[in-house]
């Protein structure tokens, strides 16, 4: 809370006081973040210690599954995403995600981008190539597929799927890109340039990353929030969190003692 | 960036899920029109029925006759048929299939096995009515000329199992109807039987060989009591299979309303009753609804025995 | 029973090492026997069956490859003595199996994803739907014959080509069902959780990622329950009927290769049976064939 109070900048997304559960079990305890616009906020923290979970909350992921169910607020654009009237499929184009291992579509390149975008608006064919060419281009893929945007996407490197799903998830223009360890599948050249597209997408889009590399956050995080055991420890930014925590368990995690 | 030129952002009150309910309901309807498919052939069948039923009572079950001159019907040689091929048909099949499932795994080598497992397989894709042929015009000259003399003069002679290897040696008969069925079920209950046998844990197997037990000690001491509730599912399977089963019987049965002890002689079964005689009764007469009766005999045995054999298929699969 | 034998192998060894290698002790030799014995009938049980399916090979081929000529394909059943062939019986069959697919397949689909895709929310209801499927997978197919002329031959007063495909179709669906939910299966959550996240709604990410992603298992149980269909001739009896002229009309009676062959290979002229035999090559060729085909691209597709 402290910390929303120093941020000059507005916040993207606003969790205030939430609460999750897996059937009984309690997974996030009263957290309260912020996403300030425009700013990469990484989440780091042992395994199983909610940061994934809360980022399933931020698009409700977490609604394909019974028994899985979240209080509290989460404040997106002025709504509170977690009540019941909320357009789930607006909300994801809106707040877009990137997973771990890459998932193409079992269709072409230039499909599996069209596909997100066909969902929310309609462009005529030049729109759509244009479109395309576009978020191609800005993850740096464009070069590598314009001669193949209708092969398949099954045939790309890792980390060329693991580009082309961030295009794909930009290309439906969220406000919003939660990325769960988007790096964690890959080899470390597709991870550099992975790093160097997040610095610049954070011109337009707020990003929300969840690594279990630290060195990774503190290279592309703006923000740090440490977790631990479904608690938001300390949230302050990547310069300080790593080098004058202000919480021991926050000190301990960072320095290797656990985790 | 300004979405709200481009495509409606708001985040609520917009209908939500609309082309989702639409496809739930398109689902939930085709899946009840499998429930109404299978409830829809039982009524059917007992609505067509209900004239023999209500003329002749349950008798109709255990009455010989089958007599359209008196207008006198009863299903027992028909069941009787229906059980008698469906049995013999499983204590062929049985060790057939066993044999089979244990060279496929066991025995053969990997790359072999795919080969002559894919072949047998192929066996199962052959349409009744081909092994009906096959059957008249392979398998019942050769009962009558070989197997069927053979067996008279020897086996019929053993006292107590006598009665079931003596009469004229038509070649057509329930042993025939039988051992056509063994073909044609035999390879479903292998393909049961070895993907079983496959999913063994192979440390299983490989401690017990490490105790020095011989491959058949293995199968029979280790695989098969491992292995036994869904290999008793695979054979209800079969037998599910071998009791409704139609072209292929009618070929070779004889096509008899009998009941006997001898295997050699000819009878019928209740698919292949229907088959022949169905094209000759008339609607609504007492002859379409004894034939209505059997038919639903035959719905409730077959499905009396597809539902035992999927309960134990799935106990397994429940509780691996 | 294991520890017995044991002790008696130790009691009747040879004192030599190399005795107990060979392990020549009365035991070690039953068990040897048993076991090879076993492994002897084995091989025979593979072999016979192997046999089955060679015989009817080669009885198939002996007897109907004589009848391939350019006649069989091109002229319709005629009586006896007069040179007919099976044209209408083909194209019947074509038709009426064509039909039943297009009937059934869609249906199969959808209960096949309704299977795979809902559990979370019909979980009893899909227990019970996926049962009773198995158990159409299995029925009698005569009764579905008998089922369909009830319903459908006695209300329209006819027999009809399509009551033949709506007969053939019932035997479709379970099949499709089977498959489309076990391919459907194999499609990886994290798939259908990236179409979710781009805001996609369900019935777009179940028909236009998770089936796309299955469509070679899918179209493979399409073809299969073809092949399964294309030889069934019980359901066909009291539905298509049989027509001896040409006729492609669902409304109409309608030849199929299977009846036709039931009617001809009991029939006492030559000219009959001949073709009856051809005509069982004919279905058998494109039953194994259209098998053979599915079973090496799966072969394929799993490398």
């Amino acid at each position: 809370m402290t910390v929303a109070e120093k941020q000059p900048v507005p916040a993207a997304i606003s969790v205030r006081n939430l609460d999750f559960y897996y059937g009984a079990n309690h997974a996030l305890k009263n957290i309260s973040i912020d996403f300030p616009q425009g700013q990469v906020t990484g989440m780091i923290g042992p395994s199983g210690c909610g940061k994934s979970t809360l980022l399933r909350v931020l698009n409700r992921m977490y609604d394909l599954y019974p028994g899985q169910r979240a209080t509290g607020e989460v404040i997106f654009d002025g709504c509170n995403i977690l009540g019941p009237k909320v357009n789930l499929n607006v909300l994801r184009a809106r707040v877009g995600m990137v997973f771990q291992k890459p998932t193409p579509f079992p269709m072409s390149i230039y499909d599996n981008i069209a596909f997100g975008v066909r969902l929310h608006e309609r462009l005529d064919r030049t729109a759509m190539d244009a479109r395309v060419e576009d978020v191609l281009k800005r993850v740096a893929l464009w070069p590598e597929v314009r001669d193949r945007l209708h092969d398949s996407a099954a045939a790309l490197s890792g980390g060329q799927q693991q580009r082309l799903c961030i295009a794909r998830t930009i290309a439906t223009r969220p406000e919003v890109v939660l990325l769960d360890e988007p790096t964690s599948a890959l080899d470390p050249v597709s991870t550099a340039r992975i790093e160097e597209l997040l610095d610049e997408l954070k011109a337009d889009f707020t990003i929300a990353i969840v690594t279990h590399n630290l060195q990774q956050a503190a290279r592309c995080a703006d923000q740090v929030a440490f977790f631990y055991m479904g608690e938001v420890v300390e949230v302050d930014s990547a310069d300080r969190m790593f080098t004058a925590p202000r919480e021991n368990r926050t000190q301990d995690y960072i320095t290797g003692r656990f985790g | 960036m300004d979405r709200s030129a481009t495509s409606p952002s708001a985040l609520t009150g917009v209908v939500r899920g609309n082309g989702d309910a639409v496809f739930a309901a398109i689902v939930r309807c085709a899946a009840a029109l499998i429930l109404l498919g299978l409830g829809g052939m039982v009524a059917v069948m007992a609505w067509g029925a209900r004239g023999a039923f209500a003329t002749f009572g349950p008798a109709f079950i255990v009455d010989k006759a089958w007599n359209p001159v008196t207008q006198h019907f009863g299903a027992a040689a028909p069941v009787f048929g229906t059980l008698v091929t469906a049995l013999l048909a499983i204590a062929l099949a049985v060790p057939l299939a066993f044999g089979i499932a244990v060279w496929l795994t066991e025995i053969a080598s990997a790359r072999i096995a795919g080969v002559i497992g894919t072949l047998i397989q192929l066996l199962a894709a052959v349409p009744s009515i081909i092994f009906g042929m096959w059957g008249f015009a392979v398998l019942v000259p050769f009962m009558a000329h070989y197997v069927e003399p053979f067996a008279s003069h020897t086996l019929g002679r053993v006292p107590g199992i006598g009665p079931l290897f003596r009469g004229a040696p038509y070649g057509t008969g329930f042993l025939t109807g039988g051992m056509i069925l063994a073909v044609m079920i035999t390879p479903f209950i292998s393909a049961v039987m070895r993907d079983v046998f496959l999913s063994m844990p192979a440390v299983l197997k490989e401690s017990a060989y490490g105790l020095g037990m011989t491959r058949w000690e293995v199968v029979r001491r280790i695989i098969l009591p491992w292995s036994r509730t869904s290999v008793v599912g695979g054979i209800m399977l079969g037998l599910g299979r071998a009791l409704g089963e139609t072209m292929a019987i009618t070929f070779v049965i004889g096509n008899a309303n009998h009941i006997g002890w001898s295997l050699f002689s000819p009878g019928n079964t209740i698919a292949s009753l229907i088959a022949l005689e169905f094209p000759e009764s008339a609607m609504g007469s007492l002859k379409f609804s004894s034939l209505m009766a059997a038919g639903f005999l035959l719905m409730l045995i077959s499905l009396g025995t597809l539902v035992c054999s999927r309960l134990l298929l799935r106990t397994r699969a429940a509780g691996r | 029973m294991a520890g017995r034998e044991n002790a008696a192998a130790v009691a009747t060894s040879a004192p030599c090492a190399s005795g107990r290698w060979q392990g020549d002790s009365l035991s070690d030799m039953r068990r040897r026997m048993v076991d090879r014995v076993a492994t002897g009938l084995c091989w025979l049980a593979t072999i016979l069956v192997l046999l089955m399916l060679f015989s009817i090979l080669f009885v198939l081929v002996r007897n109907g490859l004589g009848g391939l000529r350019w006649v069989t394909f091109v002229h319709v059943t005629l009586p006896p003595g007069q040179g007919g062939g099976l044209a209408n019986a083909i194209v019947g069959s074509l038709i009426q199996t064509g039909l039943a697919v297009l009937i059934g397949a869609p249906v199969g689909l959808l209960v096949g994803i309704y299977l795979a895709e809902f559990t979370a929310t019909d979980g009893r209801f899909i227990n019970l739907v996926r049962f009773i499927s198995d158990l159409l997978l299995s029925a009698p197919s005569i009764l579905v014959g008998l089922f369909i002329y009830m319903i459908v031959v006695v209300p329209t007063g006819h027999f009809s080509g399509m009551a033949g495909a709506l007969a053939l179709s019932m035997l479709v669906v379970p099949v499709v069902v089977r498959t489309t939910e076990d391919m459907l299966r194999l499609v990886p959550l994290s798939m259908r959780e990236a179409a979710i996240a781009l805001g996609a709604p369900r019935w777009r990410v179940i028909l236009f990622v998770c089936l796309r992603a299955a469509r070679d298992g899918v179209a493979t149980g399409i073809l299969l329950a073809l092949a399964r269909v294309s030889g069934e001739t019980a359901p066909l009896l009291f539905t298509s009927l049989g027509n001896m002229n040409w006729s492609v009309s669902p409304a109409a009676p309608m030849a199929s290769l299977p009846v036709t062959i039931y009617q001809y290979a009991g029939a006492a002229y030559e000219d009959w049976t001949a073709l009856a035999w051809t005509g069982a090559l004919l279905i058998t060729a494109g039953i194994l064939m259209i098998n053979i085909t599915v079973r090496l691209g799966l072969g394929r597709n799993r490398k």
